[in-house]
């Protein structure tokens, strides 16, 4: 197994009100991955970045950063960098002396200071900025000398802390495509904080999906969106269809009174479970064609899909993403095949879900 | 930076938050059981409540206060609002500030000449017809010098209480069929009434225990509670007595302070509504 | 809010500068008049200015006043600085709450409290009446003013550019020299200009703990003043006028400065 670069061995952090932000967390980054931590607010992705850079103690548990234990030594001896949510740009510095900082109280010599300074302006593209006072720049350039000043001193990892929060929403796509172009080119980990799924499945190699102070579940982008471990999983990434059902037997799931074909096992008999279908799994066809009729209600254009909006007869609401158009009011039909559902069991740990799914898929 | 490093960094604050903070007031208080011979006594608490004089001089005392801080406020009220509405406010409240920063002293002073005998301002009442009136060493003079002198110190904290009204509500109390005078009594005033009580704090405490003023303009006849500590002071030595009346002082200071500042209260009356 | 000023508004805003300004600007006229009381101007000359200059007491005063009002400013702003961040650094609530309490006692206190306070604190550490003791007493009265001029700048900076400063290696003085102390320095500036005029203003406190042989300018402009009109206080008056003029200047001044940075970020904010 590849040795990690940075390593969380059952960290837990308890504030003096008692507040619990995290527990028991195990945590491995390789070098020269884009790892993301992605949770609601308050979930604690943000303290275990702050571990990591030194900013918070830990109440228990060991940090590790290339292999060596670093819970004791202040964050101005740690190897690795910040971009902050705010940037925290000095307003009384220009870019230069912004991007230079590093340098400088680490007692560079200024020729060495001057090139590295250009090089990391040249890599966001905003080389000829040297010279501009920090108030004169837009978000997006503030954004970029975030970067720069933060991969100046060449760290071997760069944590970035929800960085395109304050952007708007086309800035914020196109900053997605060159963090990860810029990952890349460095060759160095990023771990990346966001609540924006989005952000999160676009540029990640891996995601550790956190709530409560947990890491409830780790994996790639498409792991997760396709298999989540559980209900809260399911509804943070994406958006889905989740009904409670029953497993009859591997391979044979029962819910709103049907059985169906499956692709899950390796559950007990009749064991109750959930089951996940995304929104665009579903389609519309005749009601005799359906394998659950639902009633439409209302419709959404959504640009490149409609998002339409319907409830069986049971009163369960379902959500379908169709590039047709229906009528409002009108009883369809509802297809699916076996690999459009995913069957989550109820409280089972990460351990036992990667076993299970292990046993019988490849 | 480590705690110990820190702590030495802190002394000089902290002396200081004791040696002349602490340790003054509470110098006053322990003084005040002491006679001029040095002996522990209560006499002068009950010379303080017994005596006429000294509880007509604190009526007298928070008389002109109140006097000098209602004549400051119907001035500076209007004053403030008008300013606020200037196209460059900045710059006209700054000669509000001005005059503040020329010395107390030089004003009191103008004002002997001002009110002299053939002063300015009998000069004026002269030509008017109204004749010369004696308004050096009167009550009436001490109490609207020492309003003049407070002025600026009421319009800043009303200034920028308007100032800080957002225009909206202004515009939205208009929209809702509000008229100017149901605007202003309804959401302006009652958005200044921080300003206005930090004004009324700002300027009745100090109006408390004017001694220069009641000297220079008042003449020796006013005797206010600041004159009287004063004279024990500098004059009788007396330590013990003035630091009884100070004690006094002190007390009403921090009545003051409590009935104008309603910082809880508001939250209160938020949370009745 | 900001709509038209009436008429009777502007009208009420002329009278009430007027007011304002008439006492000052009647001192000032005195001071030139031949005559030697504030009333029927005389004529003009410039006798009370050179009478001024060559009365060596009042020079040694006011060189003294500048002296007090210089040193304790600058003793002062280092301590409220210092206090500012103790303030700001109290890591419970209640503590800070305190702290802030004890830091306005001065602030609220009448002036006559204070300088009886002072001296009995004087006398009772035998500290003799004078320079020292004045040089004391204006340091003490001007800490809790510099204190809430620089607060407000520490408090609103954000604890991530300490954080920042640390990441890339900072140690904590070079945090402190290149970070912190760039960042609080308007409110340094203007807790500094505070300073130094509650100092030239101060009359009470002074008049308690000076003694006999120091004079400030307040206590010499009082004591003449008891003794009736005397025109060389307006042209002392008319010299310290200019004098409160050119601190305004320079205040505003190194103010619109800072300003002017502030400004443009609040357009570019505005533009995007």
């Amino acid at each position: 197994m590849e040795k990690a670069i940075v390593e969380l061995k059952g960290v837990s952090k308890v504030y003096d009100d008692g507040f619990v932000a995290l527990k028991d967390i195990d945590l491995k980054l390789n070098q020269g991955e884009f790892y993301t931590l992605l949770g609601p607010s308050g979930s604690g992705k943000t303290t275990i970045l702050r571990a990591i850079a030194g900013f918070t103690d830990v109440s228990s548990g060991e940090v590790l950063f290339d292999g060596k234990r670093i819970n004791s030594i202040p964050a101005n001896k740690r190897q690795l960098n910040t971009v902050f949510q705010d940037y925290a740009l000095f307003p009384n510095m220009n870019v230069f002396e912004n991007v230079a900082f590093g340098l400088v109280v680490s007692k560079t010599p200024k020729d060495e200071i001057k090139q590295r300074v250009a090089d990391a302006l040249k890599l966001v593209q905003l080389e000829k900025y040297a010279n501009r006072e920090i108030t004169e720049l837009s978000g997006g350039q503030q954004q970029r000398i975030a970067i720069a000043r933060a991969v100046v001193n060449q760290p071997k990892v760069l944590l970035l802390d929800e960085p395109l929060s304050a952007l708007d929403a086309k800035l914020r796509k196109d900053m997605q495509y060159e963090l990860r172009d810029l990952q890349q080119r460095l060759g160095i980990t990023f771990l990346f904080v966001t609540h924006d799924q989005e952000e999160a499945l676009a540029m990640s190699d891996e995601i550790f999906v956190m709530n409560d102070g947990e890491i409830l579940q780790k994996g790639t982008p498409v792991d997760i969106y396709d298999e989540p471990i559980n209900h809260f999983v399911a509804n943070f990434i994406g958006e889905s269809n989740i009904i409670p059902g029953k497993m009859i037997e591997d391979y044979k799931v029962e819910f709103l009174g049907h059985q169906f074909e499956s692709a899950d096992a390796g559950m007990r008999p009749n064991e109750p479970v959930e089951v996940v279908i995304r929104p665009e799994d579903l389609v519309i066809t005749s009601p005799e064609n359906g394998k659950l009729q639902v009633k439409v209600s209302d419709q959404l254009f959504r640009g490149d899909y409609y998002e339409i909006l319907a409830y069986d007869s049971d009163g369960n609401e379902w959500l379908i993403h169709s590039t047709n158009a229906t009528e409002d009011d009108k009883i369809v039909g509802l297809s699916f095949g076996p690999h459009d559902m995913h069957v989550m069991r109820y409280h089972e740990s990460e351990e036992n879900f990667n076993e299970r799914l292990d046993s019988y898929e490849d | 930076m480590n705690k110990g490093t820190k702590a030495i960094f802190m002394t000089p604050y902290i002396l200081w938050l004791g040696l002349f903070v602490i340790a003054p007031v509470g110098l006053i208080f322990y003084y005040s059981f002491f006679n001029v011979q040095g002996q522990f006594t209560l006499d002068n608490y009950r010379n303080f409540f017994a005596s006429g004089t000294y509880l007509a001089m604190t009526a007298n005392s928070v008389l002109y206060a109140f006097l000098i801080t209602l004549i400051a406020l119907l001035i500076s009220y209007p004053m403030a609002y008008y300013i606020s509405k200037l196209k460059h406010r900045d710059l006209w409240i700054l000669l509000v500030i001005l005059p503040t920063w020329i010395n107390l002293l030089l004003k009191a002073y103008a004002f002997i000449g001002l009110l002299s005998r053939d002063g300015l301002v009998n000069n004026l009442s002269q030509f008017f017809g109204l004749g010369v009136h004696h308004m050096l060493f009167t009550n009436a003079s001490f109490i609207l010098v020492a309003a003049y002198i407070q002025i600026p110190f009421m319009i800043l904290p009303i200034y920028n209480s308007l100032v800080d009204i957002n225009g909206s509500f202004i515009r939205a109390s208009h929209d809702l069929g509000a008229t100017t005078y149901q605007t202003f009594t309804k959401i302006i005033l009652p958005l200044t009434k921080p300003g206005i009580q930090s004004g009324v704090q700002i300027v009745f405490i100090p109006s408390l225990s004017l001694f220069m003023l009641s000297r220079l303009i008042g003449g020796n006849k006013i005797i206010t509670l600041g004159t009287a500590v004063e004279e024990h002071f500098l004059t009788t030595m007396n330590w013990g007595m003035g630091s009884t009346i100070g004690v006094v002082l002190i007390i009403s200071m921090v009545i003051v302070m409590l009935l104008t500042n309603t910082k809880k209260k508001k939250r209160g009356q938020l949370n009745a509504k | 809010m900001q709509s038209k000023a009436s008429k009777f508004g502007k009208f009420y805003l002329i009278f009430i500068f007027l007011l304002l300004y008439i006492p000052i600007a009647y001192l000032i006229i005195y001071s030139f008049s031949k005559g030697t009381t504030m009333a029927n101007f005389h004529g003009f000359t410039l006798k009370h200015y050179q009478d001024l200059f060559a009365d060596k007491r009042m020079l040694a005063i006011f060189l003294n006043t500048i002296l007090i009002a210089l040193l304790s400013s600058l003793i002062s702003t280092i301590i409220g600085t210092i206090g500012a961040f103790a303030v700001h650094n109290a890591r419970k609530r209640h503590t800070k709450q305190t702290l802030l309490s004890l830091n306005s006692i001065l602030l609220v206190s009448p002036d006559v409290i204070i300088g009886a306070s002072f001296l009995i604190f004087f006398t009772s550490l035998s500290v003799p009446l004078g320079f020292w003791s004045v040089l004391l007493s204006h340091i003490a009265f001007e800490i809790p003013i510099v204190l809430l001029m620089v607060l407000p700048r520490l408090n609103e900076m954000s604890p991530s550019l300490i954080n920042a400063a640390l990441d890339l290696g900072a140690t904590p003085s070079q945090i402190l020299s290149q970070i912190i102390i760039p960042y609080i320095q308007p409110g340094i500036i203007a807790g500094f200009f505070m300073a130094i005029t509650y100092s030239l203003d101060d009359f009470a406190v002074t008049f308690f703990v000076t003694g006999n042989g120091f004079t400030t300018l307040s206590v010499e402009i009082y004591s003449r003043a008891r003794q009736g009109i005397d025109l060389e206080i307006n042209a002392l008056s008319g010299i310290m006028f200019i004098f409160s003029l050119i601190l305004v200047l320079v205040y505003y001044f190194i103010e619109s400065h800072n300003v002017s940075k502030g400004r443009k970020k609040n357009r570019l904010e505005a533009v995007e």
